[in-house]
């Protein structure tokens, strides 16, 4: 017990032996979150400011005569004359494993009632992107579990891939369908055993969305067991403007950590959009001059930064990002889904029409492009579906103007034929993801014409009861395709063996 | 009232008009409110707020405001001087203000540093880092 009392003493004896040294200022105004301070003479740009009352900002405009800063916390508690002073530390949030399964807000707090989290490591919220030599190319397939996209827009490791659309036409969705394919790989290669298989640890970043949307992505990770794998950082559209401007730099220190520790991460920032109009309403509120459409001049430097922080690292893992973009009436051309289509290695565009139309996910194939392209896909699936995309693209222009035209001669009407049977075998359900090992075999089927037979409308039918007939009686053949992650003349042999007999069931079930 | 750009910057100018070799001239500050008298600028009452604040700050840098909660001796004063005027080379007089709230030390304010070597600012760090 005295040795407990011998700590305390010494370390009043350190405390009283020393005189703290403080930069300090004194508030002016406070108005919408944001202070403006006099004094704070030495403060750096970035640098966590504290307030009285335990809340703390941010110094993000350095002037002449004043400091601009972000409140985060109450400002209620806060008025003229207040003395602030600063802290020597830049905004941090805590990172590592014991976040994953948690939901925190903007400043790594947690929000989920689950206790706090014990964290041993804290990484800044801002920091400068890998540079060149670190960075690796993009060559390791990140499995979205949608057919569609990991068949004709492959996605890999450390790439950056934008989900845009108009409001309400699945952008989440496929995000939130990676994220438990991503869990369900994960499940799968630990299990196994395997010394090479590098679990996929993923973010959310709910930035500017509705407390009840956020509640219903947590619980559908959580019914599908991806929980476990996920961090959530929210910051929703209660919360004030400076935490959701943060939001999404807090989750992208959390990702790069597990990269910077040779893990690999997914993290999608849901969305940009109200990001930006988040760091405009602040922009505007620090007085700085505004832009086309009121965007601060340094809106494209905003994103740019974040998304430069996605990277595959030589030597150590990955940081892939999805982040979601809204358009406003399909229009790609706005400023900030043609900032941020710049920066990124390709979009995912969804369609409004195509989703009413029942296509979903109403994936564009025309507008829709992977910059890494087919370097980032398994052999089986370019085997597979090396052609699709093409085949797809020719379907849409034959079917518009097809409509003007009644006499088709054959070619036409049979690649019409192809082009809808396509569209109906990519369409599936959401929080459905599919293996890669499924999506080879039913694009196998596809490429050997064993759906040309079937009417279209029974295309959708007919996949289910072939996902069904190799789930149960074929779980071999899958694993071995998984496994191989070829087509070899023994796994075309039991597809097609298998491919027959499944016919043949589904013809007598008709 | 906001401040123009304009009558922040001749604030600015005058306050530069006003400091000689590094410190605040007595004489230049009533030779500067002589010239706003006589030209009658635009927005004066502003122009003088926000040279008023400019000359506050400046003669804060060379003052060192001693806070105290219990006594505080003119050598204790002369020794905080001499310090103080070595770190920030300028010349830096001290003045004592009691302030029975810090319980026991002393807090010096020089401009906006503040070196802080009280029981209350010691209790403070310690209640936040619990």
């Amino acid at each position: 017990m005295s040795n407990v009392i011998d700590q305390i003493e010494s370390q009043i004896a350190k405390l009283s032996s020393k005189a703290v040294k403080k930069n300090t200022g004194t508030i002016r105004t406070v108005a919408d979150g944001v202070a403006k301070l006099d004094g704070l003479s030495d403060v750096m740009y970035n640098e966590m400011v504290a307030f009285p009352g335990g809340a703390i900002g941010i110094a993000l405009n350095l002037e002449e005569d004043e400091v601009g800063c972000v409140v985060l916390g109450d400002v209620a508690q806060l008025k003229e004359g207040d003395e602030v002073a600063t802290t020597g530390k830049l905004l941090s949030v805590p990172v590592g494993k014991a976040l994953l399964g948690r939901v925190v807000d903007a400043l790594g707090r947690p929000v989920d009632g689950k206790g706090p989290i014990d964290a041993k490591e804290t990484y800044p919220v801002e920091k400068i992107a890998p540079g060149i030599m670190v960075r690796k190319s993009v060559n390791q397939p990140l499995f979205t579990g949608i057919m569609a996209i990991d068949s004709m827009i492959p996605i890999g490791r450390g790439q950056r891939e934008l989900i845009i659309g108009d409001r309400g036409t699945g952008k989440t969705t496929i995000c939130i369908d990676t994220i438990i394919n991503q869990a369900r790989i994960n499940k799968v290669g630990l299990a196994s055993g395997a010394k090479d298989f590098r679990p996929v640890y993923s973010i959310y970043v709910a930035v500017g969305q509705k407390q009840s949307n956020v509640v219903r992505t947590i619980a559908a990770l959580e019914a599908a067991g991806a929980l476990e794998y996920t961090v959530i950082v929210s910051a929703p559209a209660a919360d004030n403007p400076a935490n959701q401007y943060l939001a999404p730099f807090s989750g992208a220190a959390i990702g790069e950590w597990f990269m910077e520790n040779g893990m690999d991460a997914l993290i999608v920032y849901d969305d940009l959009s109200k990001h930006a109009v988040a760091y405009r309403q602040i922009s505007l509120i620090l007085k700085r001059p505004s832009g086309r459409e009121a965007y601060p001049g340094d809106v494209f430097y905003l994103h740019s930064r974040l998304l430069e922080r996605a990277a595959r690292l030589d030597g150590k893992g990955s940081l892939t990002a999805l982040p979601v973009i809204e358009t406003q009436a399909g229009d790609v051309s706005a400023y900030i889904p043609t900032n941020v289509i710049s920066i990124t290695d390709g979009q995912i565009f969804l369609e409004t029409d195509l989703f009413n139309q029942g296509i979903r996910p109403a994936v564009s194939v025309g507008l829709s492009v992977s910059r890494v392209g087919s370097s980032a896909q398994v052999k089986v699936t370019k085997q597979v579906g090396g052609k699709l995309k093409g085949e797809l693209a020719q379907f849409r222009e034959l079917a518009a103007f097809a409509q003007f035209g009644s006499d088709l001669d054959a070619k036409t009407k049979a690649q019409l034929d192809r082009g809808a049977r396509i569209v109906e075998l990519f369409k599936q359900p959401q929080l459905n993801p599919l293996a890669i090992e499924m999506q080879a075999a039913i694009l196998w089927l596809l490429q050997k014409n064993y759906f040309d037979s079937i009417d279209t409308k029974q295309v959708v039918a007919a996949a289910n009861s072939l996902k069904d007939y190799l789930t149960t009686r074929k779980a071999d053949l899958l694993a071995s395709i998984r496994n191989e992650a070829k087509l070899t003349d023994a796994i075309e042999a039991g597809l097609k063996a298998a491919a027959d007999e499944w016919k043949a069931t589904f013809a007598a079930k008709k | 009232m906001r401040a123009a750009k304009k009558t922040k910057l001749l604030a600015k100018q005058l306050f530069k008009l006003s400091v000689v070799n590094g410190a605040v001239s007595a004489e230049q500050v009533a030779g500067v409110l002589g010239w706003v008298e006589k030209t009658a600028p635009r927005q004066p009452v502003t122009l003088l707020k926000l040279y008023r604040g400019y000359i506050a700050a400046e003669l804060a840098k060379s003052r060192a405001i001693v806070e105290h909660a219990g006594a505080v001796t003119d050598a204790t004063l002369k020794m905080i001087e001499g310090a103080m005027t070595q770190k920030y080379r300028r010349v830096v007089t001290a003045s004592a203000k009691p302030n029975p709230a810090l319980i026991a030390g002393l807090r010096v304010r020089v401009g906006s540093d503040v070196y802080e070597s009280t029981v209350a600012g010691q209790l403070a760090t310690l209640s936040s880092a619990v």
